[in-house]
């Protein structure tokens, strides 16, 4: 490798620096994570900081680890009788694995959206305001305004305003994605974890979501697992790719996509044999 | 190609498409360099017809710089290549079109043989050799260079278009003596600058070509960096 760069001419001048993110600058501070399916390691010493306000995509072959990694940002694993996990998830400044911390309040601080469209059997004006009715609020103009709100976030407002008291099963895939994604947005998360969001959806319903989650990165700090590697080019701002449960280069998507660093990456991403 | 690990890809036929794609590119750098043997042969003996030849083959580096050009497009929009195998369609894509350059450079060399020299007037392209022949040299080991993707050589050679800047501008100086001594031969000495002026710009572009292949090998952009910048760099591999 060469070890002089005019830096000016590397093309990632406005790059973060990964390993020197300021506290305000993070969302998630993972630790030295380790999970044990049984007696099984799924996870391997993982250590990163994701920063606020931007898209992060986990990248890898199957079974790699991403979507168990995803997974324990809000501690979905914790359902899993045989999982075990050490280590520590900070958010804001806080380890989401100590005892204390309530994970129904953890879930509202980070949402999820899983690879298929999961809308509850009711109209999509009550499943945009579910999150917020479990919580105790019953105002129907705050419900209301929350609605709007988040299915214009979600860019669904204009294709539903006519038909919000109408079944959310009558919307196509696509649709019924980004009304999932309206309803983890409409109890404003800090996060929001994206499990293969668009694997089930058509070309075009890809794309619409793939626009959503870049306006999205405005209000939030979006995490995406994805096998799809040009959907992770396309909207992240950072990559990391997993590899048997390591995390093996984790840097911004720009270097990572044109000179990664390490050849377990460059032959993962050009389709090469391992 | 040694650096290249074009066969390992899990499709088949994207290691044919890459494969033939080197290829072709190969046979468009022999092409070119004989292009430019050729011109500077045509000069030294005054051989109206292989210059003639010259100039009618430019079409067949033209033709494959577009056939290139276009497998390109065409691997990039089927494969979406990443990492190295993007880098090396970019670095394919920019030395193609200088090699197109360097054939019409060559082109404009082979010209000089047909315009009208008389005896004495004919030594004033004997100044043109040595120029002719470094910048020779300098292509055929670019070109063994990008064979082989080697970043340690490109970046050894890289400032051998300085010296090739050097011998251009002392037969400026020489060029420009003749002129104000017999203001008559102005009009050959021009061509005979023009010609020189080719060489040195073909110098230009062979040293473009290093730095695509530095671009390729080691994932750095070395574009507009100095000599010695580019002599720093040092390479693990």
């Amino acid at each position: 490798m060469i070890s002089v760069t005019p830096k000016a001419l590397s093309g990632n001048e406005n790059s973060i620096d990964l390993n020197n993110l300021s506290p305000e600058q993070k969302a998630l501070e993972i630790k030295n994570l380790n999970l044990f399916y049984g007696g099984k390691q799924a996870l391997h010493n993982i250590s990163m900081s994701i920063p606020k306000g931007q898209v992060t995509a986990f990248i890898g072959p199957s079974g790699c680890g991403k979507s168990t990694l995803l997974r324990c940002i809000n501690r979905m694993n914790d359902l899993v009788d045989i999982c075990k996990i050490t280590g520590e998830i900070n958010l804001q400044g806080e380890n989401i694995y100590e005892k204390h911390v309530d994970v129904a309040q953890l879930r509202r601080k980070v949402g999820m959206v899983f690879q298929r469209p999961n809308p509850f059997p009711k109209t999509i004006f009550e499943n945009v305001v579910y999150g917020l009715r479990i919580t105790g609020e019953n105002n129907r103009r705050v419900l209301e305004e929350a609605a709007e709100r988040s299915l214009k976030s979600a860019a669904l407002w204009k294709e539903v305003k006519d038909r919000l008291h109408e079944s959310a099963l009558g919307l196509s895939g696509g649709q019924q994605q980004r009304l999932v994604i309206a309803r983890a947005i409409a109890i404003q998360p800090e996060v929001l974890l994206l499990d293969e969001p668009t694997s089930a959806l058509d070309p075009i319903s890809t794309l619409t979501i793939e626009e959503l989650i870049y306006d999205l990165k405005k209000q939030f700090t979006v995490v995406i697992v994805t096998h799809n590697m040009q959907q992770a080019a396309r909207v992240s701002d950072q990559t990391a790719f997993m590899y048997m449960g390591e995390l093996i280069e984790y840097s911004d998507t720009n270097t990572l996509f044109t000179m990664p660093l390490k050849k377990k990456t460059e032959d993962y991403i050009t389709g090469r044999y391992g | 190609m040694n650096n290249l690990t074009i066969g390992r890809h899990i499709s088949g036929q994207f290691n044919e498409d890459l494969n033939r794609l080197i290829n072709n590119v190969m046979q468009m750098g022999g092409l070119v360099e004989k292009q430019l043997t050729d011109a500077l042969k045509s000069v030294e003996k005054s051989d109206e017809e292989l210059a003639k030849q010259v100039i009618s083959n430019d079409k067949q580096v033209n033709v494959s710089e577009i056939s290139i050009d276009d497998e390109c497009t065409r691997i990039i929009a089927k494969r979406q290549p990443a990492a190295g195998d993007l880098r090396l369609i970019m670095a394919i894509v920019k030395t193609i079109a200088d090699l197109e350059r360097i054939g019409d450079e060559a082109q404009k060399i082979a010209r000089v043989t047909l315009e009208n020299f008389s005896g004495r007037q004919q030594d004033l392209l004997l100044n043109l050799d040595n120029l002719g022949r470094k910048v020779l040299e300098f292509l055929q080991i670019v070109l063994d260079a990008f064979t082989r993707m080697d970043a340690q050589t490109a970046i050894k050679i890289h400032s051998m278009d300085d010296k090739i800047n050097r011998e251009y501008e002392a037969l400026m100086r020489q060029l420009m003596t003749y002129m104000m001594e017999d203001p008559r031969s102005i009009p050959q000495v021009m061509t005979v600058i023009w010609s020189a002026r080719a060489l040195e710009r073909i110098g230009d572009r062979c040293q473009n070509i290093c730095e695509y292949i530095i671009y390729f090998v080691e994932g750095k952009i070395v574009r507009h960096s100095s000599a010695k910048e580019v002599k720093k760099l040092k390479i693990k591999n």
